[in-house]
């Protein structure tokens, strides 16, 4: 088995290095749509820009949600965002009443949160003639009613309202310029809605109605003609109508359906591209001098030994960015600050063998009993200090928020890709490193000059 | 170097008196009204902050001035270095579910038009960032159940890597004490200079926790051998002669994670430099703590006990 490690280590570097550096490589996408995903270095919102809002689902009446409701309420909201033709967006549930949707290079935040933060419940109410009047059109004057007719804006304080119907009768809907020029949004009605909808204006001819949006009016006619043909529009305020924004995302709203319950913002962040970019910028070079520090601190202090870690710590770098292309990890401006500190936190290993190694020189042991102690009596404090560490970040990924999960899950491969090159990797090239003559003076492993003849001074010997 | 454990108590002292004063500090925090102790970002708060560059370097006075005329009379305004000022109000533009479509952004979109007839065009645009009420609530609660849950996990790991409680007890002393020390450091720098704790702030306590009981895990391991090594030696004498023999180690460690840490704190900027700056503060702590308090602790601890059996023995003799 010990024979094929180095092939295996070498392989598994040549691997990770193509992965690394080879574009336009995929691998066969999860779930069960099929297809191929790009192998890519995903980045969080904070480093490329974009918009990122948390909502919370609201209880109505008392009653919360399902894991079924939150699930539609998602796929509506998929829609809704896949309709503004936003490349890769992120929609996902978080938690019992979570929807968390991430879009990178959005340019337009205010109307993508308007189109996805509304329920678009639709209701088509009927207002009573004795309360509201009516519209005589045979004299072409209207008769006022107790009650003013809802102007645009206004709720219905009158709970005794019921709709006719409701938006889900609502086959297909467009916007349309009406023959005043203004933009309305035209909808066509289901066959039952169509009928309710043609009995009730037959009957009710001069009534006024009202047309409802999660609650606000947005506009009350009055029925001039029976409507039969299930066909009838939405008219916005002001003299042109709609703005364009507001009617395309209307329609949209109509076409997926409302939310079966509200949804709050509880949470919005929209980071411009540019400032993401500087922020990659210098964090990538914070890395590299990091690195190089790390290099130089383990040359000094253990010589060959510290070169030798040195090469792991290249190994290092290159498995784990290969895994993070591979999972894929999103990398978040923490996220990278994680990945740097696991560098730091890399060579500790190292630092313990070699150290152990050290003191295994100077009570006189050979080079390679020396250095096989090294590895065989830090074990245990390696393995013990690591588990510690993956503790604590196991806890950070189950019960932390997604930024959050996201260093975690760094710091977990971090910490597991560690254990393999400061142990595996560095006893592998080391076995080979003393087995050559010349490289067998302590002083290449970082034992001083002096110290070379003296036993331990500690107050207990050896 | 051979008297760390004979003068443990001054070490003691030591870590009571960088403790106490941070500690003062942070349980001041709910007493003071913001003036004194932790500062919480609007992740914790709940609130708006919006970035933005001018054309022309304008004032934050003027600029607070502006918004305030819009109507936030609570927001105020900071400079964020290269140009760009950051503005905090009370969270902006929530949309609860009722709202109708048309209005969202109107809120900052005002406090834009207030600030630009106040001081010219705005040149560059940098992040809008909102935080409700519901998410800070859950944060809160979110940091403490997670502090307890990591000190938790490392006492059992600890306790059973080295089937003996005292030593579970005693990292996990070690570990509060990095705690008190990362938080009080920052209720005084919060209440110093304003730096504002978020919510990475847990994430780097997790991380330290995870972290500073490694080099308290290098001395127990080398306790452990010496124990067995010079059975019958004082156990004094085995814990101080253990130190010794892995101080190296526990420097150099400490000393690659600082190293990058510090070219994280010196090159990078944006939101991460309050993680780091806690990183660092807490793994120099660690360090501290694995020396001079968790290990002094165990020594304490068994001549404590040894104390108590030489009195029974006394007492049952006479």
């Amino acid at each position: 088995m010990r024979k094929f490690t180095p092939y295996l280590i070498l392989a598994t570097a040549l691997l990770a290095l193509a992965i690394d550096l080879l574009p336009n490589l995929s691998l066969p996408a999860s779930g069960t749509a099929g297809g191929t995903r790009p192998i890519e270095t995903k980045l969080g919102l904070d480093l490329r820009g974009g918009l990122r809002v948390e909502y919370q689902v609201q209880p109505v009446d008392g009653v919360s949600a399902t894991a079924a409701d939150l699930a539609t309420i998602r796929d509506i909201i998929e829609r809704r965002v896949n309709s503004t033709g936003v490349s890769e967006p992120l929609v996902q549930t978080q938690g019992t009443d979570r929807i968390v949707v991430e879009l990178p290079g959005v340019t337009n935040p205010d109307s993508i949160r308007a189109l996805l933060g509304t329920t678009g419940r639709l209701d088509l109410v009927p207002l009573p003639r004795e309360v509201y009047g009516f519209f005589n059109t045979a004299t072409g004057q209207p008769t006022d009613g107790v009650k003013p007719v809802p102007g645009e804006g206004e709720t219905l304080s009158d709970t005794t309202l019921k709709p006719l119907f409701s938006g889900d009768q609502i086959e297909s809907s467009a916007v349309q310029i009406d023959e005043t020029g203004r933009r309305v949004v035209s909808f066509k009605l289901k066959s039952e809605g169509s009928e309710l909808f043609a009995t009730w204006t037959k009957a009710n001819i001069g009534s006024y109605f009202a047309i409802v949006l999660d609650g606000a009016v947005k506009s009350a006619p009055y029925i001039q003609s029976a409507i039969t043909g299930g066909e009838a529009q939405i008219s916005g305020p002001g003299a042109a109508g709609f703005a364009v924004d507001e009617a395309a995302n209307l329609v949209t709203i109509l076409k997926f359906g409302s939310l079966p319950f509200p949804i709050a913002e509880i949470g919005v962040t929209d980071v411009r591209a540019t400032l993401g970019a500087s922020f990659l910028g210098q964090a990538l070079f914070a890395g590299a001098v990091g690195i190089l520090l790390v290099f130089l601190f383990m040359l000094l202090h253990y010589r060959l030994a510290g070169a030798v870690a040195s090469v792991a710590l290249v190994f290092y770098v290159i498995i784990v960015l290969a895994i993070f292309r591979l999972v894929p990890v999103t990398l978040t401006l923490a996220g990278i600050a994680g990945f740097v500190l696991s560098i730091g936190m890399a060579v500790d290993a190292n630092i313990l063998i070699f150290e152990r190694t050290k003191e295994e020189l100077r009570i006189g042991k050979g080079i390679v009993p020396a250095v096989e102690a090294g590895f065989s009596r830090a074990w245990n404090s390696i393995l013990d200090s690591n588990v510690s560490s993956l503790i604590t970040a196991f806890i950070l990924f189950y019960f932390g928020s997604s930024t959050i999960k996201g260093f975690a899950l760094v710091l977990i491969i971090g910490v597991l890709c560690s254990l393999f090159t400061a142990v595996t990797v560095t006893r592998l090239i080391l076995r080979s490193v003393i087995a050559r003559k010349r490289f067998s003076s302590p002083y290449l492993y970082g034992v001083a000059k002096g110290d070379l003849d003296t036993l331990d001074r500690g107050v207990i010997n050896g | 170097m051979d008297k760390i454990i004979a003068r443990k108590r001054w070490f003691f002292l030591f870590s009571l008196l960088i403790t106490i004063p941070g500690l003062f500090f942070t349980l001041a925090t709910p007493f003071s009204g913001g003036s004194i102790g932790l500062k919480f970002s609007i992740d914790y708060t709940g609130g708006t902050i919006w970035e933005f560059r001018p054309e022309s370097p304008a004032d934050p006075l003027v600029v607070q001035a502006a918004v305030a005329s819009a109507g936030h009379e609570e927001a105020t305004v900071t400079e964020a270095g290269t140009g760009f000022l950051i503005v905090r109000t009370k969270p902006l533009d929530l949309q609860l579910g009722q709202d109708q479509i048309d209005n969202a952004g109107a809120e900052l979109q005002a406090i834009r038009e207030a600030v630009v007839a106040a001081i010219g065009p705005i040149a560059e645009e940098g992040s809008v960032s909102t935080v409700g009420p519901v998410i800070s609530q859950d944060l809160t609660q979110q940091a403490l159940l997670l502090v307890v849950l990591g000190s938790i996990g490392i006492l059992l790991w600890m306790t059973y890597r080295f089937r003996n409680l005292r030593f579970g007890l005693a990292a996990l002393a070690a570990l509060l004490h990095d705690v008190i020390v990362t938080v009080g450091f920052f209720a005084i720098a919060g209440t110093v200079a304003g730096i504002e704790i978020d919510a990475l702030f847990v994430t780097a306590m997790l991380t330290i926790i995870g972290f500073s009981v490694h080099d308290t895990i290098v001395v127990f391991d080398r306790i452990r051998e010496n124990l067995v090594r010079h059975a019958g030696a004082p156990f004094g004498d085995i814990v101080n002669h253990s130190i010794v023999q892995t101080l190296g180690r526990s420097f150099n460690t400490t000393a690659t994670v600082l190293i990058t840490l510090l070219t994280l704190l010196v090159f990078a900027g944006g939101s991460i430099r309050t993680f780091v700056l806690t990183l660092f503060v807490g793994i120099l702590s660690g360090t501290y703590s694995s020396i001079f308090n968790a290990s002094p602790l165990l020594v304490w601890w068994e001549e404590r006990a040894q104390a108590r059996k030489a009195a029974a023995a006394r007492t049952r003799t006479a």
